[in-house]
C-alpha cells in the first residue's frame, strides 16, 4: 500500500502532465493541420528543402492504403539502413570501443524492434554497441518510429473526420513531427536531463577511483539524448542493459520524475489533438478518461502488495520501491518499456498491473498506436453494449456496420494470437529451456512477458540478453512486426472506409462523449482483457501470487 | 414495453384474429422439429451451435473410448463425459427449440395468410377499341397490367387498383376491421378481400407470388428472410468472438500439454462451450423474427426487416397534422360575421357552401347553422348549382347557385377567368332581391384573400384571433365579398400528447405538417408539445423536408396516404403508409399499416428501439457471463498438477460439480431468455442515455452477477442430489 504523500506525488505527477498535454495540443495540432504558425519562417525552408530533395509533393493526400505503405516502406528501408550499420559496426568509424558486428539474428531482432517504436534489447548497449550504432542506428530509429507512430494515430483520426478527403501525407506529417515536434522537444528534455547530470559526450571510457579506492572504468557516451527520445517517445531502449535503472540514465528521483512525466506527456496529449482534429474537443474524454481509469485500476493493483524495499534485490536504492513499481505501471501503460528496476523484484501484482497495461495498450498506450487502440475498444463497446440503447450503433456520427466490425475484431485477435501461439512454441520447441526458463509461474511469467512485450511493442523485458538466441531473436522480431502493423494497417482500413461515407448527425444518439460511457468503456475493455487472457495471467503471476510469492518473485 | 394502453389492447385483438386461437407454448410439432433441427446441415447457418454439437461428438468419442484421448483423458473419468456429452446436446436443442417456437409462432401468421392468397377464379377484362371481353382465368395467370371484373361477392384475386365503379369491399380478413370500406377509382385493393356490393373493374398491380400478402409471408417465415444489416454484424461480432475464444481454448490445450499441465479435454471443452456465445447465438434468429411478429400483431406490414431496425434510429418524424395528431374532422362551432354582415348571413351562406360537401368538416357546417336556425331560403335552388370540389393547390370550395328566373353575373364578380366564362353564359335576366346568382366560396382564409376586391378592416383581427387559440378559421366569400368567418375546431386525438412526449423524451423531433396557416398550426402544435411545425405545407413539400433533414444526417421517419406522398415516402427513411392510401404511396412505403392510424408512426420506432434492444441485451448478456464462468471452471482445469489455482474458487464449488454446473446454467440460461427474445426487452420511453445505462444495469452489470448465483445454486443443488 501506498501512503499519503506518495498518493499526493502521483496525484501531482498525472496531473502536472495532463495539464503541460493540454497545453501543447494546439501547438500539435498545429504541426498536422498545417496551419500556420510562428514556427514557419524558421522551418518552413528547411522543409520544403527536404521535400525538394525527397522529391515528396507535400500537396498530395493519401488515401488509407498509400498512407499505410508510405510508412511501412519508410520503416524498412530504414530497418535496412540500421541493420547494415549494426552487422558492420565493427568495420565502421565511431567504435573506439572495438565491438564486432551483430549477428544477423540479433541484428534483424534489434532494426524491427527499435523501427516499430518497441525497443526490446536482447543485448546489453554498453558492451555491444558502437557510437555509430548508437546514434546512427539506435537512435535514429527512435525518432523515426516515435515520428511514424505519432503520423499513423493521426492520420486515422483524420479519416475519422467529417467531411475529409483523404488521410493526409505521411511524408509530410514525418517530416513536420520530426521537426516541429519531436527533435525541439527532445532537446529541451535532454538539456534538462544533462543539468540533473546525464552525460552526454562521446568521450569513451571514463576512468574513474572508487569510494573504497579501487580503479576502473565506465562508459560514458551521448546518454542525455538518448534518454530524451526514449522516454519522450515511449521507445524505452535504453542506452546501458540496466536501462533507467543505470544512475547515468536515470541519476536522482528528479530525474526519475520528469522522465515520468515524459513518458506520459505525448501519448496524453495525443488524446488532446483527436478532439481538437476532429473539431469535437469533447469526444477526446471517453478516451482520456478511459485511459486514465484504467491506468489508476492498474496503479491500484500495482500498489496493492506491500512496495518492494530498497534492499530488495534490484531495487534501486536512490529510486527506491514505490517509485520503482510506479515506473513499472507508466512504462507498460504507454508502452515505452525502458524499466527503472529489475522486473524480476517486482510482486507478481505489480507484474500483473504491468502485464495488463500492455495488454490493453490504451491506457494511454503508445504515441498514436494507443488511440487506434482506444478507438478499436470505443467501436466494440458502442457496437456490442451501444446497441441497449435502442439505436444501431454509431460513433461520431459513424454508423457501425458489418464490415467495420470485421476489422475491428480482426485487429482485436492479432494480439492474442500473436502473444498466445508463440509462448506455447517457446516450450514446445524446448527454446525456452535452453535459457533456463522452466514451466514454473515465474518461468511462465517471464515467456509471456517476453510475447507480450513484443506483441505490444514495449520492449521492457525478463529475459535481456539471455534471450540472445535464434529463437527468441526471430519469434520477437516476427511478434514485433505483426503487432504493429497489422493492429495499425486494420484501424487505418477502417477509417479508411469512413472517408465520404454518409454520417449522421443524431441529437439522440449515444453520447460518447459522456462520463457514463468513459465508465461503462473501461468495464467493457477490463471484461475483453479479462476474457481473452484471465487463464493465461493464472497461471502466471496470478498463480505466483497465490504461491505466495512476494518481492523479487523470479 | 409501454406503448400505450391503447394501442397494446389493440395489439392482443389483433394477434388474436390473425395468429387464431393461442395453441399450447410447446406444442408435439414444435418438439420434433426441433430435434430435426439438430442435423449438423440444418445448423450449418448458426455456427456457434453447430460448434456446440461438435464438441458434443467430440466428448460424446471420449466417452465411448476414452483410452484413445489419453493423455487429455482419463479412462475412469466416463461416467462424467456421458454427463457432460448429455448437456451439451441439451444446449444444442434449447437452441433449435427456440428457433422452432419463433418459426412456429411465425408460421401460424403465415398460414392464416396464406389462406388470402389461394387461388381463385376470376374474370379478365379484355378491351378492344371500344369492346370489352370478359374471360374466365385462373388468378394465378394473371399478370401485372391485366383488367379485371370485381362483382359482387368476387375475391380480390391479387392486389389490383380500381378504375372504374364504387364498391364495398370487406378487408376483415386481412385488417380485423371488420365493416367493408368503400373503395372508389384510384383506391388500392388487397389480394385476399372481398367485394361486398356493386361493381368494380381493377388493375391488376402485382404478379402472383409478388402481391402484399405473399410479401408478407416472406417476412414472417425465417427461412426466406434475409439477415439484416445488424444481424449480419451481430452475426459477425459473434464469430469473432468464437475465433477469440477458440484461440484461447487451443492455446491452453496446447499449455497443457507441452507444460504437462494434465488438463482433461472435456473440462476444456467445458469451458470452451461456457466462453462461446452461445445464449445470443441460439436466440439471435428468433429475436428478429418475432420483432416481425409483434409488429404485425399491431397491424403493420414491414416490407423488410432493415425498416424496422431504421425505425428505431428515427431522429425526426414528420407527423401530418390531420390523423396523426387530431382526428381528421374539425367542426364548425361557430359563425363569425364581418364588419356589415349578420350571423344570420354568415350561416345561411355556410350552409349554401357545404350542402354538397360531405365531408365530416361539411356536415358539421350543416349541424351548427340548422341548429342555430339557419336555413336559407335558396335551398330549393341548390339542386341547379354548380359546385367547385375542393382543390388541394387554391385550397378553397364552393357552390355557384342560380335561381330559375334568369342567370346574372354577379356585381362585382372579379373571381377569375374560369369563373368569367361560367358567368357570361348567363348572363341575361334580372337583378332582383339582391340575388340573381350566387357565388359562395369557402376555403382557407389566405387563399379566400386573394378572391377578394378589399379586404374588410377586420378580417384580419378576426382570423388571427382564431388562429391563435389553435383553432380553425375558414372565410366565406360571396359574390367576391367577404362575409364572414367560420370557426372550426379540431378535435385532439386521446392519448396524442402523452405518445408526443414519449417520441421528445426518446430524442427523436416531432415535427408536425398541415395545411394549417401559421397560427392555427402553432397553437395546435403547443397544445400537443410540438416545437416544430410547418404549416400552409402542401403534400409535395414533405418530399423537401424528408430530402433537408437527411442532408443534415438525421433519420427521418414519415407516414403517408396520398399519391403526392410517394415520392416523400421512397425516399424517407422510415414510410408507414395507410392501408386506406393509394396504390402509389403503399408501393413507395417500406411499412403498410393495415388500420390506417397514422399515429402508430410513434409505435414502429418504438418496436424498432426495443428489437435493437433486445438483440443487444442478450448479446451483453451472453459476454458478461463469461467472467463468472471463467472463475467455476479454470481451479477445476488443472486441478491435478496446480491445486493453488483453488484460490480462484470463490464461490467454493465442488470439484467435481463445478463444471456440470456452469454447462447447465449455460444451457438452462438458452430456455429461461427465450420469453425474453420473443417479448422484447421492456422499456419505458426515456432519453437515450437513461435506457442505455439501465440497460447496460441490467443486462451488462446483472449478467456478470447473475451466473455467479446461477451457478452456485445448480451446484448446491447438484451437490444435494
Amino acid at each position: 500500500m501506498i501512503d499519503i504523500p506518495q498518493l499526493v506525488s502521483i496525484f501531482l505527477i498525472l496531473g502536472g502532465t495532463m495539464a503541460v498535454a493540454w497545453l501543447i495540443s494546439p501547438f500539435l495540432t498545429k504541426i498536422f493541420t498545417r496551419a500556420p504558425s510562428r514556427l514557419d519562417r524558421l522551418l518552413n525552408p528547411v522543409e520544403n528543402t527536404i521535400y525538394r530533395l525527397t522529391g515528396v509533393d507535400s500537396s498530395h493526400g493519401m488515401g488509407w492504403k498509400e498512407y499505410f505503405l508510405a510508412g511501412l516502406l519508410v520503416n524498412v528501408v530504414q530497418m535496412a539502413i540500421a541493420f547494415v550499420i549494426l552487422t558492420f559496426q565493427g568495420v565502421l568509424p565511431l567504435n573506439p570501443m572495438g565491438f564486432s558486428g551483430l549477428n544477423w539474428d540479433l541484428g534483424v531482432n534489434t532494426v524491427i524492434s527499435f523501427a516499430t517504436n518497441t525497443n526490446l534489447q536482447h543485448y546489453n548497449g554498453e558492451t555491444t554497441l558502437s557510437y555509430l550504432s548508437q546514434m546512427g542506428a539506435i537512435q535514429f530509429l527512435q525518432f523515426t518510429s516515435a515520428a511514424t507512430g505519432i503520423c499513423m494515430g493521426v492520420a486515422m483520426v483524420r479519416g475519422l473526420v467529417v467531411g475529409s478527403k483523404d488521410m493526409g501525407n505521411f511524408y509530410v506529417d514525418f517530416v513536420r513531427s520530426l521537426t516541429r515536434l519531436l527533435i525541439p522537444f527532445c532537446f529541451i528534455a535532454a538539456l534538462i536531463l544533462v543539468w540533473m547530470g546525464v552525460p552526454q559526450t562521446i568521450g569513451g571510457y571514463v576512468p574513474i577511483k572508487t569510494v573504497e579506492g579501487a580503479t576502473g572504468s565506465v562508459l560514458v557516451g551521448p546518454v542525455a539524448s538518448l534518454v530524451s527520445i526514449m522516454q519522450l517517445g515511449t521507445n524505452g531502449g535504453g542506452y546501458y542493459g540496466a536501462n533507467s535503472a543505470h544512475p547515468f540514465m536515470n541519476p536522482s528521483p528528479q530525474s526519475d520524475v520528469l522522465e515520468i512525466c515524459l513518458m506520459l506527456l505525448l501519448p496524453t496529449a495525443l488524446v488532446f489533438v483527436f478532439g481538437e482534429l476532429l473539431g469535437k474537443k469533447r469526444e477526446s474524454r471517453p478516451i482520456l478518461l478511459g485511459a486514465y481509469l484504467l491506468f489508476i485500476i492498474d496503479l491500484a493493483i500495482a500498489f496493492v502488495p506491500t512496495l518492494p524495499v530498497a534492499e530488495a534485490a534490484g531495487i534501486e536504492t536512490r529510486i527506491g520501491g514505490f517509485y520503482s513499481a510506479f515506473w513499472t505501471v507508466v512504462t507498460t501503460a504507454v508502452t515505452t518499456g525502458s524499466v527503472n528496476t529489475s522486473l524480476a523484484a517486482m510482486h507478481p501484482l505489480t507484474i500483473l498491473s504491468g502485464f495488463m497495461g500492455m495488454l490493453i495498450q490504451a491506457t494511454p498506450g503508445g504515441k498514436g498506436v494507443g488511440l487506434a487502440y482506444m478507438v478499436m475498444y470505443i467501436i466494440i463497446t458502442v457496437f456490442i453494449v451501444g446497441l441497449m440503447s435502442g439505436r444501431t450503433p454509431e460513433y461520431l456520427g459513424i454508423k457501425v456496420n458489418g464490415r467495420d466490425m470485421k476489422i475491428v475484431l480482426v485487429a482485436f485477435l492479432v494480439h492474442p494470437m500473436v502473444i498466445l501461439f508463440p509462448t506455447i512454441l517457446a516450450y514446445a520447441t524446448g527454446a525456452a529451456a535452453a535459457i533456463g526458463i522452466t514451466s514454473s509461474s515465474t518461468g511462465f511469467t517471464q515467456i509471456l512477458w517476453e510475447f507480450t512485450t513484443a506483441a505490444a511493442n514495449n520492449g521492457s523485458d525478463f529475459l535481456g540478453s539471455s534471450a540472445n538466441t535464434v529463437f527468441f531473436n526471430i519469434s520477437t522480431a516476427f511478434v514485433i512486426f505483426i503487432g504493429r502493423y497489422a493492429p495499425i494497417g486494420l484501424m487505418h482500413a477502417l477509417a479508411g472506409s469512413v472517408i465520404g461515407r454518409k454520417r449522421s448527425n443524431a441529437a439522440g444518439g449515444l453520447k460518447t462523449d459522456s462520463f457514463v460511457f468513459s465508465i461503462i468503456l473501461v468495464g467493457s475493455i477490463l471484461i475483453l482483457v479479462v476474457l481473452t487472457f484471465l487463464p493465461f495471467l493464472a497461471l502466471g503471476p496470478i498463480l505466483s501470487f497465490f504461491q505466495g510469492r512476494v518481492n523479487g518473485f523470479g | 414495453m409501454d406503448l400505450g394502453s391503447e394501442s397494446a389492447k389493440d395489439g392482443k385483438v389483433a394477434e388474436a384474429v390473425i395468429v387464431g386461437r393461442r395453441r399450447p407454448f410447446i406444442s408435439s410439432k414444435v418438439l420434433i422439429d426441433s430435434v430435426v433441427r439438430l442435423s449438423p446441415v440444418r445448423l450449418l447457418s448458426n455456427p456457434v451451435m453447430l460448434i456446440v454439437e461438435l464438441t458434443f461428438f467430440i466428448v460424446a468419442a471420449m466417452a465411448a473410448y476414452p483410452q484413445a484421448f489419453v493423455p487429455v483423458a482419463s479412462v475412469g473419468e466416463r461416467l462424467y463425459y456421458v454427463e457432460i456429452a448429455i448437456i451439451l446436446l441439451i444446449t444444442v436443442w434449447f437452441s433449435t427449440l427456440s428457433d422452432s417456437l419463433a418459426e412456429q409462432q411465425a408460421k401460424n401468421t403465415a398460414s392464416s395468410l396464406r389462406k388470402l392468397e389461394s387461388e381463385v377464379p376470376s374474370k379478365k377484362v379484355i378491351r378492344e377499341g371500344w369492346t370489352k371481353t370478359v374471360t374466365q382465368t385462373s388468378s394465378k395467370d394473371l399478370r401485372k397490367g391485366d383488367l379485371i371484373l370485381l362483382e359482387k361477392g368476387d375475391m380480390v384475386p391479387l392486389d389490383s387498383e380500381v378504375l372504374e365503379g364504387i364498391a364495398m369491399v370487406d378487408e376483415s380478413l386481412l385488417t380485423g376491421e371488420s365493416a367493408p370500406v368503400k373503395k372508389a377509382p384510384g383506391d388500392a385493393l388487397i389480394g385476399g378481400s372481398r367485394v361486398v356490393s356493386d361493381t368494380l373493374t381493377s388493375r391488376v398491380t402485382a404478379n402472383p407470388g409478388e402481391t402484399f400478402v405473399d410479401q408478407m409471408i416472406k417476412m414472417v417465415e425465417s427461412s426466406k428472410r434475409p439477415k439484416t444489416p445488424n444481424e449480419q454484424a451481430v452475426t459477425i461480432v459473434l464469430i469473432g468472438l468464437t475465433a477469440i475464444f477458440t484461440i484461447i481454448v487451443a492455446s491452453l490445450l496446447g499449455l497443457s500439454i507441452t507444460l504437462n499441465l494434465g488438463a482433461d479435454l472435456s473440462v476444456l471443452i467445458a469451458l470452451y462451450v461456457c466462453l462461446l456465445p452461445t445464449t445470443i447465438g441460439a436466440l439471435l434468429p428468433a429475436i428478429g423474427l418475432s420483432g416481425i411478429s409483434r409488429l404485425y400483431a399491431r397491424r403493420i406490414v414491414a416490407k423488410s426487416g432493415k425498416a424496422i431496425e431504421t425505425a428505431g434510429d428515427a431522429d425526426v418524424i414528420l407527423l401530418d397534422k390531420t390523423g396523426t395528431i387530431t382526428v381528421g374532422n374539425r367542426r364548425a362551432i361557430e359563425f363569425v360575421p364581418l364588419q356589415g354582415h349578420t350571423v344570420r348571413e354568415v350561416g345561411e351562406a355556410a350552409f349554401l357552401s357545404s350542402w354538397h360537401d360531405d365531408t365530416p368538416e361539411g356536415r358539421s357546417i350543416i349541424n351548427l347553422a340548422y341548429d342555430q336556425g339557419f336555413v336559407p331560403r335558396e335551398l330549393n335552388s341548390l339542386a341547379l348549382s354548380e359546385v367547385e370540389e375542393f382543390s388541394a393547390s387554391t385550397r378553397t370550395s364552393g357552390v355557384r347557385i342560380t335561381r330559375g328566373v334568369g342567370f346574372v353575373p354577379s356585381k362585382g364578380n372579379k373571381s377569375g377567368e374560369g369563373r368569367m366564362r361560367f358567368s357570361r353564359k348567363f348572363a341575361s335576366g334580372s337583378e332582383e332581391n339582391g340575388f340573381g346568382e350566387l357565388d359562395i366560396t369557402k376555403g382557407a382564409p389566405d387563399s379566400a384573400r386573394e378572391l377578394l376586391a378589399e379586404v374588410p378592416s377586420d378580417y384580419e383581427v378576426i382570423v388571427n384571433g382564431i388562429a391563435s387559440v389553435g383553432e380553425t378559421p375558414m372565410a366565406l366569400v360571396r359574390n367576391g365579398e367577404a362575409i364572414g368567418i367560420i370557426r372550426l375546431k379540431d378535435v385532439m386525438k386521446e392519448g396524442i400528447k402523452e405518445k408526443i412526449q414519449a417520441v421528445k423524451t426518446l430524442g427523436i423531433r416531432p415535427v408536425m405538417i398541415t395545411g394549417d396557416q401559421p397560427l392555427t398550426a402553432k397553437s395546435i402544435a403547443a397544445e400537443v408539445g410540438i416545437d416544430e411545425f410547418v404549416p400552409r405545407a402542401r403534400p409535395e413539400d414533405k418530399f423537401e423536408i424528408v430530402k433537408k433533414e437527411q442532408a443534415l444526417g438525421r433519420i427521418v421517419a414519415m407516414i403517408g396516404d396520398g399519391t403526392n406522398d410517394a415520392p416523400a415516402l421512397a425516399v424517407a427513411d422510415v414510410g408507414l403508409a395507410m392501408n386506406s392510401g393509394t396504390e402509389a404511396a403503399k408501393e413507395a412505403a417500406n411499412m403498410v399499416d393495415l388500420e390506417s392510424n397514422p399515429a402508430k408512426i410513434i409505435d414502429v420506432v418504438m418496436l424498432g428501439k426495443q428489437l435493437l434492444m433486445t438483440r443487444g441485451a442478450v448479446t451483453a448478456f451472453s459476454i458478461a457471463n463469461d467472467v463468472a464462468k471463467y472463475f467455476a471452471i479454470m481451479p477445476v482445469l488443472f486441478a491435478t498438477t496446480i491445486p493453488q489455482l483453488q484460490a480462484m474458487n470463490i464461490l467454493g464449488l465442488g470439484l467435481s460439480t463445478a463444471v456440470l454446473s456452469a454447462l447447465i446454467f449455460n444451457a438452462i440460461i438458452i430456455p429461461l431468455l427465450i420469453p425474453l427474445a420473443m417479448r422484447g426487452v421492456a422499456f419505458k420511453p426515456a432519453d437515450t442515455m437513461t435506457i442505455f445505462l439501465r440497460n447496460v444495469l441490467i443486462y451488462g452489470i446483472g449478467g456478470v452477477i447473475v451466473p455467479f448465483i446461477g451457478i452456485k445454486l445448480i451446484d448446491v443443488l447438484i451437490s444435494v442430489l
